[in-house]
């Protein structure tokens, strides 16, 4: 994911370069480096996806031939299942929070470090290592944090006088607290990316407003934030994807419980289509996933045209 | 001139034995290093004895075991010799042509060995025996002799639902946290429901409901089960934040002696102490076993029992070889290190015999005197009808779901499956 960013970060300068390359050399070019590519995406992305797509026709548990043709029903059931409209909301809540809170934080920190200095660059490794650890590894640390026997938040509560409640086993407390990991662990991901974007500002800008008088806040405002507008972009892009996504934090955090509260679609995924034994509705569920993802994707895009009309 | 060079070869042949090696791939879930290691040299015996057969002991973790097995089997990758808890997961496999039958190769000695119920265990509704059973474990009520005493419960109070009920009031009043348990898991949270079923629906209405007769799951005695559950739960009588407990913090809890009873497996014995914070958990002495309350008008016979029949499956792949090293594995004599160092109860005629943990032969007992040794609903019942029952108990445990809606939403699973 890292590489991605920076890869597409480059994009902006890149594009020109590349497309004076394809003119050129397009065709020996694209033989030589397309058909790697092309043949591990068919196979590990499109075939497994049409896979899916397939089986979330049938009833099939795993084992054997595909045979038994159901139609629609595997989607009549995702859609009417008890617990699918609590994981729909809560990767809503993921949503939300990561555009609200996580982009805006990331913003704070990002303009605040983007200076040089010892200490900014310490503080900026201190943000970033949590995006660094492995996320199973996090969803662990935090488990322990929550523990409300023997963790860091009950003791804290200890101090201040005031009973935690066990957060992790409870209904309501489970998805702020996993909030709470989500933005810890990624903000510092997009602060680098708007780091990135703000060291490419030429000084000669800003230098000039201030000499023009303009307050530290308009310069923000409507010089910085406005010239990182295509860091902004993949953020926000970023977000909204890897929050639809969101998995593997969740799984040691809470296992999705109390009671299936805090599923997301992916984890409501592997619980009732996977563990269970129930191909064809997993199936549909990653067909509905798609679709939802399909479309944010080509919104966002339309989104973007349009401000950039304006 | 070409004699001879098939005489050469012939010779290479005979020179390169490791060449001609079968090897068989006996896929555990073992994690504990002696017990691995207690494997290991049973294989190295075997494969002494056996030159021309080579014995690998892949693991997997169980989590990652349950989630893979599908996709290990029907790849090239797969086991010859796989574990399996038997029941509903076992008939989809066997319905699915994964395994292979082996009542035509297994010896009379090997299938005498592992008694009728082994057998029975590991043979599909269509009539074919596919593995060899290993081990036997049961669901009791652990319980901690020296809080019982510090709240003034009488154990033998506790035979009835109400006695219990009252004696668990008795350890609220005291202050002492009655029960511990890992609803995180779902599962231990399961084992109530479970037993309160078998006490209620016995062996005929629990095979009914899940043959989907009648009202099934949605019928009287189910409903009246969790009914009872939601009795217990409404006295708050689990620790503080067990729906965020797993089973090793409750395990580990009672174990510190937190809580005074823990409805769990045999295997907790040694669970218990390697989850506790000294390593110790609670010494034998102050140790027991409850009998699970009986109900009154409950169908159940009392000696039934909940737990496991567990065993190996062969997959379809599975060599002559890999049934050999599993008649040589399931041994009397091989089986009996296993019961000598408690790891589980073994099967095997007379391999328990050499069992001296008190506990471990109180079960046993209970095992082999049970009208009907219940296998785990969540295993018995495959794995989405189980998924359900797991779901329900946690909810009943958390007294957030009615009876009435619990029983129903086990019964749609079921149509659902059939």
């Amino acid at each position: 994911m890292a590489s991605l960013a920076t890869s597409i970060d480059l994009g902006a300068t890149a594009g020109s370069r590349k497309r004076r390359f394809i003119e050129r050399n397009s065709l020996p070019a694209l033989l030589l480096f397309l058909p790697p590519a092309l043949i591990l995406f068919t196979l590990f992305v499109v075939l497994p996806m049409v896979d899916a797509a397939t089986f979330s026709f049938f009833d099939w548990n795993g084992y054997g031939p595909i045979t038994d043709f159901v139609g629609f029903e595997n989607y009549a059931d995702v859609l009417t299942h008890r617990n699918f409209g609590t994981a729909v909301r809560n990767s809503l809540i993921v949503v939300v929070v990561s555009l609200v809170v996580q982009l805006p934080l990331a913003m704070w920190c990002a303009i605040a470090l983007a200076e040089r200095g010892v200490h900014i660059n310490v503080l900026r490794t201190l943000f970033f290592l949590p995006f660094m650890l492995a996320e199973v590894a996090a969803g662990l640390i935090w488990n322990f944090v929550y523990d409300g026997n023997y963790g860091l938040l009950p003791a804290i509560g200890d101090a201040i006088g005031v009973d935690m409640p066990f957060v992790l086993g409870d209904k309501f407390w489970v998805i702020p607290a996993i909030m709470l990991v989500i933005t810890w662990k990624y903000f510092g991901f997009h602060m680098m990316i708007f780091i990135a974007g703000l060291q490419s500002i030429p000084s000669e800008v800003i230098e000039a407003a201030r000499l023009d008088g303009v307050k530290r806040w308009q310069i923000v405002r409507h010089i910085k934030i406005p010239m990182i507008r295509s860091a902004i972009v993949i953020s926000v892009f970023f977000a909204i994807t890897g929050a639809l996504q969101l998995f593997d934090l969740i799984i040691p955090l809470s296992n999705g419980g109390p009671s299936h509260s805090s599923h997301t679609i992916v984890t409501f995924l592997y619980q009732f289509g996977i563990l269970r034994m129930k191909l064809g509705f997993g199936g549909a569920i990653s067909v509905i996933l798609f679709i939802a993802c399909v479309i944010v994707a080509l919104a966002y895009r339309r989104i973007l045209f349009k401000v950039e009309q304006n | 001139m070409k004699r001879l060079a098939l005489v050469a070869m012939l010779g290479l042949a005979a020179a390169m034995p490791v060449q001609a090696q079968t090897v068989v791939k006996h896929l555990h879930i073992t994690s504990i290093p002696a017990e691995v290691e207690l494997m290991n040299s049973i294989a190295a015996d075997f494969m002494a004895a056996n030159p021309d057969i080579k014995v690998e002991l892949p693991f997997l973790e169980n989590e990652a075991f349950k989630a893979k097995l599908t996709t290990l089997l029907q790849s090239a990758d797969a086991p010859d010799v796989f574990h399996s808890w038997g029941g509903g997961v076992f008939y989809e496999q066997a319905a699915a042509g994964v395994l292979r039958p082996v009542e035509d190769v297994l010896s009379d000695e090997a299938k005498a060995n592992v008694g009728t119920a082994g057998v029975s265990a590991f043979t599909a509704p269509d009539g074919h025996m596919y593995g060899v059973a290993r081990d036997v474990s049961e669901v009791v009520l652990w319980y901690n002799k020296t809080l019982f005493t510090q709240a003034g419960v009488d154990p033998a109070s506790m035979g009835t639902w109400d006695g219990f009920l009252a004696g668990v009031q008795k350890f609220k009043d005291a202050g002492i946290t009655p029960i511990a348990i890992g609803a995180k898991d779902k599962w231990p949270a399961h084992f109530w429901w479970s037993k309160l079923v078998v006490r209620l629906a016995g062996k005929d209405g629990f095979e009914a409901a899940a043959r989907g007769e009648g009202d099934g799951f949605a019928g009287e005695d189910f409903v009246k089960a969790g009914e009872y559950f939601l009795q217990l739960s409404e006295l708050e009588p689990w620790q503080e934040g067990f729906l965020a407990a797993s089973y090793g913090d409750a395990s580990g809890l009672f174990g510190d002696g937190k809580a005074a009873m823990h409805l769990m497996g045999d295997w907790d014995y040694g669970a218990m102490k390697d989850n506790s914070a000294d390593k110790d958990g609670i010494p034998d002495d102050e140790l027991g076993i409850l009998p699970f309350p009986t109900i009154e008008g409950g169908k159940g016979d009392p000696t039934d029992t909940l737990g496991g029949l567990g065993g190996v499956l062969f997959s379809k792949n599975a060599s002559d070889a890999a049934v050999k090293w599993i008649e040589f594995f399931n041994s009397t004599e091989n089986q009996a290190k296993y019961a000598k160092d408690a790891y589980y109860i073994p099967i095997a005629k007379g391999a328990a015999d050499v069992m001296t943990n008190p506990f471990k032969v109180q079960i046993g007992q209970n095992i082999s005197g049970a009208h009907w040794h219940a296998l785990f609903f969540d295993q018995a019942l495959g794995p989405n009808v189980g998924g359900v029952v797991n779901d329900i108990s946690a909810e009943l445990a958390g007294n957030s779901m009615s009876a009435q809606e619990a029983a129903e939403m086990i019964k749609e699973a079921v149509d659902d499956s059939l």
